[in-house]
């Protein structure tokens, strides 16, 4: 830790100095000290996701990922079930398995040869008998596993404490955004079967957090994607599509005040949410006519709302979001004080026309690769922000834009409009309650 | 025909790294497309995401966004290196009125005090124009890290 002479004295009091209602200090990205206590009381509580179920359909298949910066393996035993465990051999803790993904019929370790099954009960050592007998029975050399895991409509999650809220309580109202993006598949299901980008940016993994809600910065962080006319280039694929051009700016390059009007707002953790942009209107066509037909076959009277996309993004502090526009999960993953990693994972919708997929994947190739046209300047903002502040003479962060504008309940939500900054102050909150205590 | 394959390709990467990024699209063909796998041994650009799978139009927004003059992510420009080599004519595989060329690419990028080296193998299926010389049907870069992580990439391979 490079001489940090506050280490010692991070006590609530120093935590709380931090962040104030209308604004950050800077070390609050900055400070290897304020990471590692984050690892361990936000990342270390909260429930985080892994990846999706339909990444190992069969039994014997495994991703290897990342929680919190352990390395773990979510894998599908024999029995059809999901389990999460830590990439560690219980022997002297080499990770038993490097491969992205696979198929195993077990895990064996390469060191010295122990074996373990799909579901990392402890199948065995080689040349047993110098072992005291019985010293390898009973469990006690399995794979270990994440203390809690749950699962949500395919998505899996793994928490690294044993207590806390359950995943029902910690999504809470979440739930329904969720359920947004997965009914919208005429079968009610969703598949990760595109693969994965991965991508890491030099900055604090809260500065993409405050970021993705900020209708503040997408004429001027992004302004190299948009037209003469005003609007972006055709985020829903290649395909003749008006519909899918976001209108960043007015025709006469200002601000285009249908922002000012889209529903911003939170939940209890430190969840946000952005609905959708007014200029990414409903689809039309023949693609659409189909897709229509599959979804009223499917949902009846109920078709119309859920194919609806209420929401542009969703975010669920603090470590991943759901893209409704691009059909993507975005899992940001710590690295250090100042690295984070990303992995984007697309989601078909089961049972939509195969058309509506093929438009989706290249609006994830345009938009969201480590080529993509949204993502590259946004990471340049991001990477700049920490180089930024690194500099001493100005120690405040300021997120002061529609002060006390939102409306906020009793039960933690909260409800407000446009280029407010109110998401990243309900993410702040969020934060002083896991790392003072109260979560 | 090989040298004047070789003369073609070696023409492709200066473009590139002169930053002549409408020249460059001008070499593919108007139904042309470039590929760049998120996954090795891809074998259909909609089997799974891709780096870039541009065709014509995708391309356009790309190079006129490189030449935009609030690309942040290209404050500073890139500046890039395009070395191709092991160039083999594929005789067998070759659509009709095309050559299948194989090579090999590294590019050299450097920006922001970091310079960063990707490897690949490359195939350009070239067809042959009526009046002589090529255009681009296809070009499709596998790159040896295809899978792994990226930091922002800007410029074409
Ligand atoms: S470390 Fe795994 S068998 Fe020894
Ligand atoms: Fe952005």
């Amino acid at each position: 830790m490079r001489g940090e002479p506050a280490m010692a004295a991070l006590d609530d009091r120093a935590l709380r100095g931090l962040v104030e209602s209308d604004r950050v200090h800077r070390d609050f990205y900055t400070s290897p000290a304020v990471f590692e206590l984050e690892m361990e009381r936000i990342f270390g509580r909260a429930w985080l996701i892994v990846g999706h179920a339909s990444q190992v359909p069969e039994p014997g298949d495994f991703v290897t990922a990342t929680l919190c910066r352990h390395p773990v393996i979510m894998s599908r035993h024999a029995d059809g079930e999901v389990h999460l465990m830590f990439n560690r051999c219980a022997h002297r803790g080499a990770q038993v398995c490097t491969e992205p993904r696979g198929n195993a019929r077990r895990f064996e370790c390469p060191y010295h040869g122990w074996v373990y099954e799909t579901d990392g009960r402890h199948a065995g050592a080689p040349y047993p008998k110098r072992y005291a007998s019985g010293f390898l029975k009973g469990g006690e050399f399995d794979l270990a596993k994440v203390p809690r895991m749950a699962v949500y409509r395919g998505f899996v999650f793994g928490c690294l404490s044993a207590d806390g809220p359950g995943l029902d309580e910690f999504l809470g109202p979440m739930k329904s955004h969720i359920d947004a993006m997965v009914d919208r598949a005429p079968d009610g299901e969703v598949e990760a079967c595109a693969g994965t980008f991965r991508y890491r940016f030099g900055a604090n993994w809260k500065i993409q957090m405050e970021n993705q809600n900020d209708l503040y910065h997408p004429m001027f962080t992004h302004a190299s994607t948009t037209a003469r006319d005003g609007t972006q280039f055709r985020r829903h694929g290649a395909e003749d599509d008006e519909a899918g051009r976001v209108r960043l700016l007015k025709e006469n390059e200002a601000l285009n005040e249908q922002w000012e009007e889209l529903a911003i707002g939170g939940h209890r953790y430190g969840h946000t949410y952005m609905e959708r942009f007014p200029m990414d209107r409903g689809q039309s066509g023949p693609v659409h006519e189909r897709y229509r037909a599959a979804m009223e076959a499917s949902y009846g009277e109920r078709a119309a709302e859920a194919m609806a996309v209420k929401h542009h993004n969703s975010i669920f502090y603090p470590q991943w979001s759901i893209q409704y526009l691009t059909q993507h999960i975005r899992v940001m993953n710590p690295v250090s004080v100042d690295c984070t990693e990303n992995v984007i994972i697309p989601l078909k919708l089961k049972g939509a026309p195969e058309e509506m997929w093929r438009a989706a994947l290249r609006s994830n190739n345009n938009s969201h690769s480590p080529s993509g046209m949204v993502m590259s300047d946004d990471m340049e903002v991001w990477i700049r922000c920490q180089r930024g502040l690194a500099s001493p003479g100005r120690e405040w962060v300021v997120f002061a834009r529609g002060m006390n504008e939102e409306r906020i309940d009793n039960a933690g939500s909260f409800e407000g409009r446009g280029t407010s900054e109110a998401n990243a102050r309900h993410q702040h909150a969020a934060w002083l309650d896991y790392m003072c205590g109260e979560a | 025909m090989r040298a004047e394959i070789e003369r073609f390709l070696y023409l492709e990467a200066r473009l590139l790294d002169e930053r002549r990024f409408e020249e460059w699209m001008n070499l593919f063909a108007e139904d042309g497309w470039y590929w760049v796998p998120a996954a090795p041994d891809q074998k259909d650009p909609y089997d799974g995401v891709s780096i870039f799978f541009d065709d014509r139009r995708i391309m356009k927004t790309r190079l006129e966004r490189l030449d935009h003059p609030r690309i942040h992510s290209q404050k500073p420009a890139s500046r890039t290196m395009h070395a191709l080599s092991n160039i083999e004519i594929d005789e067998e595989h070759g659509e009709e009125g095309e050559v299948l060329v194989r090579s090999n690419l590294t590019m050299f990028e450097f920006r922001l005090d970091k310079q960063t080296v990707y490897g690949g193998r490359c195939r350009h299926s070239l067809r042959i124009r009526d009046g002589g010389g090529f255009e681009i049907a296809w070009k499709r870069v596998d790159l040896v890290n295809c899978d792994g992580v990226f930091e922002t990439l800007s410029v074409p391979f």
